[in-house]
């Protein structure tokens, strides 16, 4: 009796609402704290560049307190690659992912500045190749926007114990605090090499992970250059 | 040439089997000897390639924010990209049955195996998370099934060999297999310099 | 229906066996060879390890409970579409649960929850046992199966975190750093009171996939060396 098409019809129509009334009453149910879920993790991304600069460690933060942060002590604005100020754009809004496959004279960039107990630090985004995926990073620069005060990088599918070390070894994005991306008035941004000649200016590459290393040293040379004419004409 | 990339990258350097290790179960299952190993694998290389542009279409078309039904639908994505896997093995099932008895004698009973593959859905599912657009997506299934192919037919090859050698007896069979895998994963990350 | 015995316990030695079974002799992973896909990407950490255990054991039971409930009204020309639908439909629940409550966990496991539907064993017990037995009985082999495979997972996460990476349940709440050197860098992130042994560099090995391959190869010849019937002949 179960085998006529009638049957199997009502059976396979049964299932599916049954199946698809249960899957959209879960997704309207976990809307709205996946949406804040994902809103704080990217918010904790970009202060996890300046781990060391904030009050208590990132870690025992809760959810409303890295809001907090975002709400009282960080300033956005969007930039493009002339320089100027985009009005009206919210830098958090940006995708660097949608960014990095415009042209560069259509390129919105983001800036944050965090307004902490060691003066104001603007973060930037960058946005580059690694070895089997793309990589990403926030550095955080002084007010000069010259000497680099934190750096964290993420990355789509490195290999882990090689590359994703960038994300996962704390020392590696440590290891870019204090370094200077100009050399007077010339742009050299930060290389990642792998024997370092001018500390001013390179960190250590991860050993093993040369093509990784190399991604990150493109972004951030690349990346950074970006930013170079907004930094030119907002000169303090 | 970016297409060309994405087919080279996910046959060898990415391989589904020996970089992310999906689709072991029948990897393991079905690489007793050459010649099933290549059945599977040519099957697995053809449903690949049809059900990852596949569920591109539906996940870009009707499943996205932006598409027909201006809704996010992506809750569904799951339970849809299975039922077009399920349904794809059995039509292609069904097709070289009709059009090619001899073919469908030496692939048939792997068939239904494919539908369980987890290379199969984690073809669909990295072409989601990816981002790819369809001409990639389809060098992206291709490429992925013919590195699912080398890789089955390579290990079947070491298995057969495998006979003739002296291995513990508590390691024979499943353990030393795990083992191989895990020999030839390392062996293809040194691809990864490409 | 059979007319069987009417006063079977609710949990008697046959319920035992049910859950300690595929958890040593007849291990889904290490004797089955099912749902090995998952089991080698996310033990690079236990806590990941942990979560993917728990969520494939919620699969496996509820699947078998549902299917053994339903099993009856099941055509059989649809049968494998019908447990497909339902394998699919929890895996999406606990995909959507997690992104709720744990998003950066979840961002860690992608695609690997969803890989969840082809893990064998789910599929696989379904056709094996809740097909034909009862709803209670069902569930508890699902509980059993997922058991087995989470020990697994979690013996091999272990192994993977602490000689990888000197620590166990790092992502976690409770990250505690076992051996190795700690550095004053970390404290930044992660608060390392220090561990034992801080002449021990992390084996880079270890935190590669293909390292569960050779893990559960050993742990296949532990357990078949312990227990000489499950010796392959072939």
């Amino acid at each position: 009796m179960h085998n006529t098409t009638g049957y199997i019809i009502k059976f396979t129509v049964a299932l599916t609402v049954l199946a698809g009334l249960a899957l959209s009453g879960m997704f309207y149910a976990t809307e709205p704290a996946a949406k804040r879920n994902e809103e704080v993790f990217n918010k904790r991304a970009i202060l996890s560049s300046i781990a060391s600069h904030l009050d208590k460690p990132l870690a025992q933060m809760s959810d409303e307190e890295v809001l907090q942060i975002f709400k009282d002590k960080m300033e956005q604005k969007v930039v493009n690659t002339k320089g100027d100020i985009i009005e009206g754009a919210i830098a958090e809004k940006i995708s660097m992912k949608a960014e990095s496959k415009k042209n560069e004279a259509d390129m919105e960039l983001p800036i944050f500045t965090y307004k902490g107990k060691d003066g104001n630090i603007n973060i930037i985004s960058i946005y580059g190749n690694g070895l089997w995926d793309k990589i990403w990073g926030y550095i955080a620069l002084k007010d000069d926007n010259k000497t680099i005060v934190g750096a964290a990088f993420d990355h789509a599918g490195e290999t882990p114990g090689l590359g994703a070390e960038i994300k996962d070894n704390p020392t590696f994005p440590a290891s870019f605090i204090g370094k200077t991306i100009f050399d007077g008035d010339t742009y050299t941004s930060v290389k990642v090499v792998k024997k370092v000649t001018d500390p001013k200016h390179q960190v250590d590459g991860i050993g093993g992970a040369t093509l990784t290393s190399d991604g990150v040293s493109e972004m951030m040379v690349r990346g950074i250059k970006y930013y170079l004419p907004y930094f030119q004409k907002h000169k303090k | 040439m970016e297409l060309f990339n994405i087919f080279i990258k996910s046959a060898f350097v990415e391989n589904m089997v020996l970089a992310y290790f999906l689709g072991m179960c029948s990897f393991l299952a079905v690489s007793k000897t050459v010649k099933t190993a290549i059945g599977l694998g040519l099957a697995v290389i053809f449903v690949l390639g049809i059900t990852v542009p596949i569920n591109w279409l539906i996940n870009h078309y009707l499943l996205s924010a932006n598409g027909l039904f201006h809704m996010d639908l992506t809750f569904l994505r799951f339970i849809i990209f299975i039922a077009v896997i399920a349904s794809m093995v059995q039509l292609v099932e069904m097709v070289v049955e009709k059009v090619s008895p001899a073919l469908y004698n030496s692939l048939g009973i792997f068939l239904p195996l494919i539908t369980v593959n987890c290379a199969i859905m984690g073809g669909s599912l990295f072409m989601v998370s990816r981002e790819y657009n369809l001409p990639e997506s389809v060098a992206y299934g291709l490429g992925g099934g013919l590195g699912w192919f080398l890789a089955i037919v390579a290990f079947a090859a070491i298995r057969e060999k495998m006979a003739y050698s002296n291995v513990p007896a508590p390691l024979r069979g499943l353990g030393i297999a795990f083992i191989l895998t895990g020999l030839m994963g390392l062996a293809f990350m040194s691809l990864a310099g490409i | 229906m059979t007319t069987k015995k009417e006063k079977t316990p609710l949990f008697g030695p046959k319920e035992k066996r049910l859950l300690w079974d595929p958890i040593n002799d007849n291990n889904p992973v290490t004797v089955q060879v099912l749902g090995v896909c998952s089991a080698l990407a996310v033990t690079s950490l236990v806590y990941k390890s942990v979560v993917m255990a728990i969520a494939v054991i919620f699969v496996v039971a509820f699947s078998n409970l549902i299917t053994s409930l339903v099993r009856n009204y099941i055509p059989s020309q649809v049968r494998m579409i019908a447990q497909l639908v339902i394998i699919a439909t929890l895996v999406t629940i606990v995909e959507l649960v997690l992104k709720a409550n744990n998003y950066a966990i979840w961002k860690e496991l992608s695609v690997f929850i969803g890989l969840i539907i082809t893990n064998c064993i789910v599929m696989g017990r379904l056709e094996a046992f809740a097909m034909s037995n009862s709803p209670w009985r069902s569930f508890l082999d699902g509980i059993g199966n997922g058991l087995g495979y989470g020990v697994i997972l979690i013996i091999v996460g272990v192994v993977r975190e602490l000689f990888g990476k000197g620590t166990l349940f790092a992502g976690s709440p409770i990250q505690l750093n076992i051996i190795g050197k700690s550095n004053d860098l970390v404290k930044y992130w992660i608060d390392t009171s220090g561990g034992a042994m801080s002449w021990y560099t992390n084996n880079g090995l270890l935190a590669l996939p293909v390292s569960s391959l050779f893990l559960i190869g050993i742990i296949i010849w532990v357990q078949r060396s312990r227990n000489k019937k499950l010796v392959d002949i072939s």
